[in-house]
């Protein structure tokens, strides 16, 4: 019967090449295998934001109403506290999941020919899961997000001839208001899925088509000393486990700390002591605070951004500079690169909670 | 209020004994189905004569020895310390009715940890129908221990109703076996030997991922093959054991269960329906999981990695489903006869006649001279406050603190005077439809007692630390 079915289809769609190429693909195998499943678990936790992202787009109300539909689906509605906490709490895994990808990535040397556009299609990928946090981030419009968006985006502000674009693109006015609201509603929900999925779907056509990288110790071994597993259903299998310990973190994160909501937000109130952004853009946000110290004033945020471009920049240009799969220079010389990136996020992200906490 | 009061400030005294009892539970249930995981291996090892496989289990005979034998007599004496100075008329009440029972514990923990230790030291040094014998000597001491404990364990949720209505007459003695066998006995003995049983099988599992895949393949897929034989029935079986249990208790008390499903506000209590959820969702990704990663195709390629990812959830399981178990009790520490902060259900209407504080043996004469005055201490020189600050801590500090764990400054942020003394009203009238009555308990005293925690309450949310003029 399922014979007959699966020919109906071949006939009509010819998957047969798609299901050879899977059950002919093959895995590494060695010691650090365990870093294969985090392009997995980001995909598991991108899952989990559509399906909850759909639901609460049933309740949930943009414009002068929102922070009454978030109310009622925290506090009223049914298991909406449940998808409101999982939706939250699975953003924030999943960034955090891709940016142990990107460095597993990265230290693996995975970006080097011909996986440039592996890499590229990866840190825009990255780009925009963090401008879905951010415009995520103000849909309940309660006091938090309204202060922490307007400081958000008081920073590209300060720059000569982006206040009046952003005025204009994003908060529909000079101040954070309901109309930002239904902006960053529609950003979040439309435009940026709409750029996502494509890209996404570029990203795992590229992993299908390369196979997964070796790291340089076990490129080192010879041929017949490398191991490898099936990639269906062997890796499939451990993929599905892995899987389901990441839905185990998340149920138990949601359930002992549920998103609560703060009080309404109020244009005319003060900001609340230590407002501060979310966790993946505390390391920029302490960095500019901290060059502010050295060159104040409008010129200090312009060359911050600007140092930030030049970072992101080399960021992205490290599969042209380190091309080469034999050890050189260059190679040691970006591994030392990526050991500073990685610090110096880390270090600016925990001085930015010691100063705000 | 006849015992002092053990102030474990931002922590609570609460969380201790639940952070200690998360230890104890793990240990003392893994050494019941570790006990049984050791002869019941051993003696499929002999039947197939595979050497391999005890040379592995002597092994694991040492670990247990020092994790069950040191750390779980270390964490037992640890709950001992804290309930008793916790909630010292709870712990009272528990030792003087069941003294028989506990006698027979330490008789029969004292015959497990023997029975352990010549286990392990005569590895090879006795004939091995013996040495299987003193195994399953010790598998059976440490089941009962567990037994009888369960006795006391689900007492204290559901005692029945024959021992209810001996209490306090002075023949509760006579309803001990009613009270033992209660209700929720045999269910919970059931969910606690299943846990045990899991237990043995996250433990047998991530030996067996240590194992060198590459070297023994058929030694490392035989023993994970085995692993999996412990775990797979027991985490199927654990959901319907625990519906059964949940059967049994109270109506009242299960529909704790069911507060937070709406929503994630009142206080925790919202909680347990969060760990309702978290117990089967990792109950059914314990199952899963040991099943995609110990496939037959899989099993070589077993690491520590993925045992401990196993663990881990096999965890995150068993201890929601403890935590929630403890919490359900609420607002009792013995079901329907003490509160949870001492009080006894049968003491309510005199302590709110005559007084919380009217014969606490730790108050001093001077203090209860100044509230006996006819204007009950009002226009004294100095403020009225260790009144208020007495009852908050012989009635509340049970379950809150005042900056840390259920903390009453940030509980009662944004209520002024007024706001907290409707709140205390809400919970000294202790009405049908209290929303704080399924799960706290009444508030007891005299007016003028229930007036001073008002204060008191008061001065710690507005931060002045005094008490407000009264009008």
């Amino acid at each position: 019967m399922l014979q007959t079915v699966y020919r109906w289809i071949d006939e009509r769609l010819e998957i047969s090449p798609i299901i050879d190429h899977a059950l002919k693909k093959r895995v590494p195998d060695h010691k650090h295998s365990a870093w294969y499943y985090w392009g997995g678990i980001c995909l598991f936790f991108f899952m989990v934001q559509v399906v909850t992202g759909i639901l609460l787009m049933i309740y949930y109300r943009p414009g002068p109403d929102a922070y009454d539909s978030v109310r009622q689906i925290t506090y009223e509605i049914r298991f909406g506290w449940l998808i409101r906490s999982v939706h939250a709490w699975s953003a924030n895994l999943m960034i955090g999941a891709v940016f142990v990808h990107m460095f597993s990535v990265f230290f693996m040397k995975a970006y080097r020919n011909p996986r440039e556009f592996g890499w590229w299609s990866g840190l825009a990928l990255l780009a925009l899961c963090m401008v879905f946090g951010f415009s995520g981030y103000l849909l309940p419009m309660d006091e938090l997000a309204f202060f922490a968006t307007r400081v958000g985006l008081a920073i590209p502000d300060a720059l000569p001839g982006m206040s009046q674009l952003i005025s204009a693109l994003l908060r529909g006015g000079p101040e954070v208001s309901s109309a930002t609201l239904q902006r960053f509603f529609a950003l979040h929900v439309v435009v940026l899925p709409a750029i996502f999925v494509p890209l996404l779907g570029f990203h795992l056509w590229l992993v299908q088509k390369h196979g997964n990288a070796l790291p340089p110790s076990e490129e080192a071994k010879p041929a017949a000393e490398r191991r490898s597993i099936p990639f269906f259903p062997n890796f499939a299998m451990r993929d599905m486990a892995v899987w389901l310990m990441a839905l185990n973190l998340l149920a138990l994160l949601v359930a002992l700390f549920p998103l609560q909501l703060d009080v309404a937000a109020d244009a005319l109130k003060p900001a609340p002591v230590g407002i501060h952004p979310e966790w993946y853009f505390m390391s920029q946000f302490e960095a500019l605070k901290l060059l502010g110290h050295v060159i104040p004033g409008t010129l200090g945020e312009f060359v911050g951004l600007g140092v930030f471009g030049v970072g992101m920049g080399m960021w992205a240009a490290i599969p042209l500079f380190d091309s080469r799969v034999t050890t050189s220079l260059r190679a040691r010389l970006t591994t030392w690169f990526g050991l500073l990136f990685l610090a110096a996020l880390i270090l600016l992200t925990i001085i930015g909670y010691i100063e705000v906490l | 209020m006849n015992y002092p009061v053990w102030d474990v400030p931002i922590l609570g005294s609460g969380l201790v004994i639940a952070l200690i009892a998360i230890f104890h539970v793990f240990i003392s249930h893994f050494a019941v189905g570790g006990g049984f995981y050791l002869p019941m291996t051993e003696s499929l090892a002999l039947r197939k004569g595979r050497n391999d496989w005890l040379a592995e289990l002597k092994k694991h005979s040492k670990f247990f020895l020092v994790l069950t034998g040191v750390f779980g007599a270390v964490t037992g004496v640890g709950i001992w310390f804290a309930i008793g100075n916790a909630n010292p008329e709870a712990t009272s009440t528990l030792i003087h009715f069941w003294v028989f029972a506990w006698g027979i514990e330490w008789v029969v923990f004292l015959v497990e940890l023997s029975a352990l230790a010549a286990y392990f030291y005569l590895w090879g040094r006795v004939s091995n129908p013996l040495h299987i014998r003193l195994g399953w000597l010790y598998a059976i001491a440490a089941w009962l221990s567990l037994f009888l404990i369960n006795g006391i364990l689900t007492f204290m949720l559901t005692p029945g109703q024959a021992w209810l209505n001996a209490a306090g007459t002075g023949n509760e003695t006579f309803s001990f076996w009613a009270a033992f066998f209660n209700p929720t006995f045999w269910p919970s003995l059931i969910v606690r030997t299943l846990i045990c049983l899991t237990q043995a099988g996250v433990f047998a599992l991530v030996t067996a991922s240590r194992i060198d895949g590459q070297r023994q393949p058929e030694l490392k897929t035989e023993m994970t093959e085995w692993a999996r034989r412990w775990l797979l029935p027991s985490f199927l079986l654990l959901p319907i054991a625990l519906f059964w249990y949940l059967a049994e208790v109270p109506a009242a008390q299960r529909a704790l269960l069911d507060l937070g499903n709406s929503t994630v506000g009142q206080g925790l209590f919202t909680l347990l329906s969060r760990l309702k959820l978290v117990f089967l969702i990792s109950s059914a990704a314990v199952v899963a999981a040991v099943y995609l990663f110990t496939s037959k195709r899989n099993a070589v390629g077993f690491g520590l990695g993925s045992a401990l990812g196993v663990a881990a959830m096999a965890y995150v399981s068993i201890g929601s489903m403890e935590m929630l178990r403890e919490m359900l009790r609420k607002p009792y520490v013995v079901g329907q006869h003490m509160f949870s902060n001492g009080v006894r259900k049968s003491e309510v209407a005199r302590m709110n006649r005559d007084g919380y504080l009217t014969n606490a043996a730790w108050v001093r004469p001077e203090e209860r001279a100044r509230w006996t005055s006819p204007d009950h201490g009002q226009n004294s020189a100095v403020p009225d406050l260790s009144r208020g600050e007495l009852m908050f801590r012989g009635q509340c500090m049970a379950c809150h603190t005042l900056d840390g764990y259920r903390g009453m400054r940030k509980l009662l942020l944004g209520r002024d005077h007024k706001g907290i003394a409707n709140l205390i009203a809400v919970l000294h009238t202790y009405s049908d439809d209290s929303p704080y009555r399924p799960f706290m308990p009444p508030l007891v005293g005299t007016t003028a007692e229930v007036e001073a925690l008002t204060d008191f309450l008061a001065a710690q949310v507005s931060g002045t630390n005094s008490v407000p003029n009264k009008p």
